[in-house]
């Protein structure tokens, strides 16, 4: 790992289009601006790993979320008819 | 400018409409950028999300207020700015659907998402940050 010792208010360019600025920093914590083109997302790193996690775990799942789906009785083949919603559609959360 | 909460259900994915652009990826999966949405029920509640470059990453998807009719997704100035979303009906709105090892229980991703312009077909997975929406809600049995 590349590692820069930066003051606050300096920068670090990586690749020609993403600059990273130290904001401040106070106490241990340190803030941060990300300057990058829009095709760039920008995520603290915990949220990244949650967000990628759950997207493997949803593509392992996808052969026994259909399973299960079929069990529900909700696999059938697509076809064109369209129910405004499953009348037993429960929400998740109580009404508040 | 439209409202930044989410509360409908503006638009559902639907199975002819064609591919859906993922310029930045989803992360996990940053090599694939483009994706089909197809019908999995005869109900159209579910459907499947699958990479056009990779056929083999593919995952169950739903509308979420089929099921948690009080979700309000509040889209960051940058997501919406990105994804140039000006009126919440350009907004589709689909998230992914897990099941745990028994294949019993299925879970939805609230807190992360997908989200798509409808009129450019471009889309992100987005993270609702701060809002407590889970990674993992129980999907309400007897649908």
């Amino acid at each position: 790992m590349l590692i820069l010792t930066r003051k606050p208010g300096e920068s670090i360019v990586i690749g020609n289009n993403v600059t990273v600025t130290i904001v401040e920093v106070r106490g241990d914590q340190v803030r941060v601006g990300v300057e990058a083109p829009r095709s760039v997302q920008v995520h603290r790193e915990e949220v990244f790993q949650e967000l990628a996690r759950g997207n493997v775990e949803a593509v392992a799942a996808a052969q026994r979320a259909r399973g299960a789906l079929r069990k529900r009785g909700a696999g059938a083949p697509p076809g064109r008819s369209r129910p405004p919603r499953p009348p037993d559609a429960k929400p998740g959360p109580p009404p508040s | 400018m439209m409202s930044p909460a989410l509360d409908a259900p503006a638009h559902e994915p639907d199975d002819d409409a064609g591919m859906l652009e993922f310029p930045d990826g989803i992360p996990g999966f940053s090599q694939a950028h483009h994706f089909l949405l197809r019908d999995l029920t005869d109900d159209h509640v579910f459907q499947v999300f699958q990479s056009v470059e990779d056929p083999d990453l593919s995952m169950v998807v739903s509308v979420p207020w089929l099921f948690f009719p009080d979700y309000a997704p509040i889209l960051s100035d940058e997501d919406q700015r990105v994804l140039g979303l000006e009126r919440v009906e350009d907004a589709m709105v689909f998230c992914s659907v897990t099941a745990d090892d028994t294949g019993e229980e299925l879970y939805v991703n609230l807190l992360g998402p997908f989200v798509v312009n409808a009129q450019s077909r471009q889309g992100r997975q987005v993270v609702l940050l701060d809002q407590n929406w889970p990674v993992r809600a129980p999907l309400p049995s007897g649908t």
